[in-house]
């Protein structure tokens, strides 16, 4: 066998491009935040609003800064802080559907019935609700995100749990004498691991739309630091005399939702055939 | 000397949106050490529940209304969590119908014998338990994740695993219902042959007559949430005294001679609001006299077994008319 890189989703082209997509990315933000070969995001280098060219390969913003690695500083913040805001609802939600599911009863009224308040809400007016009391910034923009996508996390995992739980193996566990936090960790976490896997996928991407969406507005992410929103943000009052201000982060920000949700549809089914 | 399992007059309802729904109407068994006791009827008669309330393992909306169920003299109902969590893990097995349910399909056999063992539990005691379930190929089941396992393999560990801590009292709800026809006497043979081995009480839930006439010692029969006749299976099988037992013989294919038939019992099991106040069978059955409908029939011994009947001695004799 020649010794070239294996992509994962064998037979499934649109998962594969996904990933080859979203690794190009990550690779161009890793390297322009370890190095510095496409300059800095912050310094005040160049002529204002320059068109592209050797000097700067994506051209200037107003202030005279190169756009090439902002918009490489950009991807890595918009994709890190969706990740990790995402890190932290899928384990507040699978806690919350894990025990909602397998206790039903009270706490399987509250729970879902929390998180469909909170799914009753369209999705930006509640993170710009959220960036307004809690001050604009990093910190809002990845409540935002968590508040944004807890209640679908909620949903999908006690939905899980409920036919989970009914399994015999659980009784079993219960008769071997396992307590509360061995059934739901052994037992009916892994069992619902794919679920929240492919869900986690899915919340990472519906997460940078709430978070450039947000940084658009001026409520996320604040400058001098830049987001592929927060670029938007920007250029927008610069579209009719230098558009790359805008098309490039805005192109960017499309292939890399794309290819995370792209990624997602390949684990779905990958990890749950029955799906399909 | 105290019995192994004794459930006395125990009533379960089922709490629904539309009011309560009985389950077990006054159940009352005992069982001895060592002793095979099947539990036949049709589904929903209650058998289910009977057997998940030995452990008091009942879904969070049933609710016990009367009654006990004392393992070893100790009442189940009584325990604290500490002590019901030691007396599931260490007195009671159980065997559910479908074996690869039993199994967490995400963790290796061995891990899961492991967790039914007593302490930590070694991967020679693992291996030890797989052999006693005639498992030789015991190494590589260990190491298999469930779905790798044919019914009948898996079912041969969940039995491994119901008495691997050589329990007291072992349930086992339709444990063959599940499987091929050609492996089922093959799994009952190993389930009553390692019950008796051990000395547990095996219960035998089932809606096969042929199995339980094959293999228990002692019959009941459950019908409307009670235990209607109960007695040796030689006895039972043989000279039925409840119409209901009697009616179930015909309907058994196994039972029928060549180029007979075999009657259907005509109707449909009770659903009970409550307790009942009469014969729950009276409806379905063709010995019904006035006091069947108007008084509830009290357990009565005649001719070496146990009845619910107010027709009883007229059932043996095959009298029909009052």
């Amino acid at each position: 066998m020649t010794a070239g890189i294996r992509i994962p989703f064998h037979g499934d082209p649109l998962a594969q491009a996904g990933t080859i997509a979203l690794v190009v990315l990550v690779g161009f933000s890793i390297v322009g935040l370890t190095t510095n070969i496409f300059g800095s995001p912050t310094t005040l280098g160049g002529p204002a609003l320059s068109v592209p060219g050797p000097g700067h390969a994506l051209g200037t913003d107003q202030l005279g800064r190169s756009l090439m690695p902002r918009v490489v500083a950009g991807i890595h913040v918009t994709i890190l802080l969706s990740a990790f805001a995402v890190m932290i609802a899928a384990t507040v939600g699978s806690l919350l559907g894990l025990l909602s599911g397998y206790f039903k009863g009270l706490m399987d009224e509250i729970v879902p019935r929390l998180a469909d308040l909170m799914f009753s809400f369209p999705a930006i007016l509640l993170a710009i609700m959220i960036s307004a009391i809690l001050k604009p910034g990093t910190p809002s923009a990845i409540a935002a995100i968590v508040i944004v996508t807890l209640p679908v996390m909620i949903r999908v995992v006690r939905a899980a749990t409920l036919t989970v739980a009914e399994q015999d193996f659980v009784i079993q566990a219960r008769i071997a004498g396992a307590g509360l936090g061995r059934i739901l960790a052994l037992h009916l976490l892994p069992n619902v691991a794919s679920v929240i896997i492919v869900q986690a996928a899915y919340s990472i991407s519906f997460g940078m739309i709430i978070e450039s969406g947000i940084s658009f507005l001026g409520l996320g992410v604040q400058p001098p630091e830049a987001s592929l929103g927060s670029l938007l943000h920007d250029g927008r009052v610069y579209l009719s005399v230098a558009p790359w201000l805008v098309f490039v982060p805005g192109i960017v920000l499309a292939i890399t939702i794309l290819s995370v949700n792209l990624v997602g549809d390949g684990l779905r089914r990958t990890i749950d055939p029955l799906i399909e | 000397m105290t019995p192994a399992l004794a459930i006395n007059d125990l009533a379960i309802d089922f709490r629904s949106r539309r009011g309560h729904v009985r389950a077990v109407d006054g159940a009352a068994l005992t069982a001895a050490c060592g002793e095979v006791l099947g539990v036949v009827g049709e589904s929903g008669c209650g058998k289910s529940t009977l057997g998940m309330a030995i452990g008091r393992l009942l879904a969070p909306g049933a609710l016990r209304v009367t009654g006990d169920i004392l393992v070893d003299g100790r009442s189940v109902f009584a325990l604290d969590d500490d002590a019901l969590r030691t007396l599931r893990a260490e007195e009671l097995g159980f065997v559910f119908q479908d074996p690869i349910g039993t199994l967490d399909p995400t963790r290796r056999i061995g891990l899961q014998v492991k967790a039914a063992l007593p302490g930590r539990g070694t991967d020679r005691e693992v291996e030890a338990v797989l052999f006693e379930v005639g498992l030789s190929d015991a190494g590589r089941v260990a190491r298999s994740y469930p779905h790798e396992l044919s019914g009948g393999m898996a079912q041969r560990v969940s039995i491994g695993m119901a008495l691997a801590r050589r329990p007291k009292i072992v349930i086992a709800d339709e444990p063959t219902a599940a499987l091929d026809a050609s492996i089922k006497s093959q799994i009952l043979d190993l389930l009553t042959g390692r019950c008796r081995a051990t000395g547990a009480v095996l219960i035998l839930l089932s809606h096969d007559l042929h199995a339980i006439r094959k293999y228990s010692d002692r019959v009941a029969v459950m019908y409307g949430g009670r235990l209607v006749e109960t007695g040796p299976s030689s006895i039972i099988f043989t000279r039925p005294a409840h119409p209901y037992t009697a009616m179930l013989l015909r309907a058994s294919i196994a039972d029928v001679p060549i180029g007979g038939r075999a009657e259907p019992i005509p109707g449909a099991p009770p659903v009970l609001e409550g307790r009942c106040e009469r014969c729950s069978f009276a409806p379905r059955c063709e010995w019904t006299e006035q006091r069947c409908t108007a008084v509830r029939p009290e357990a009565r011994f005649i001719a070496g077994r146990e009845v619910v009947c107010h027709r009883a001695e007229s059932v043996i004799a095959g009298v029909r008319a009052s």
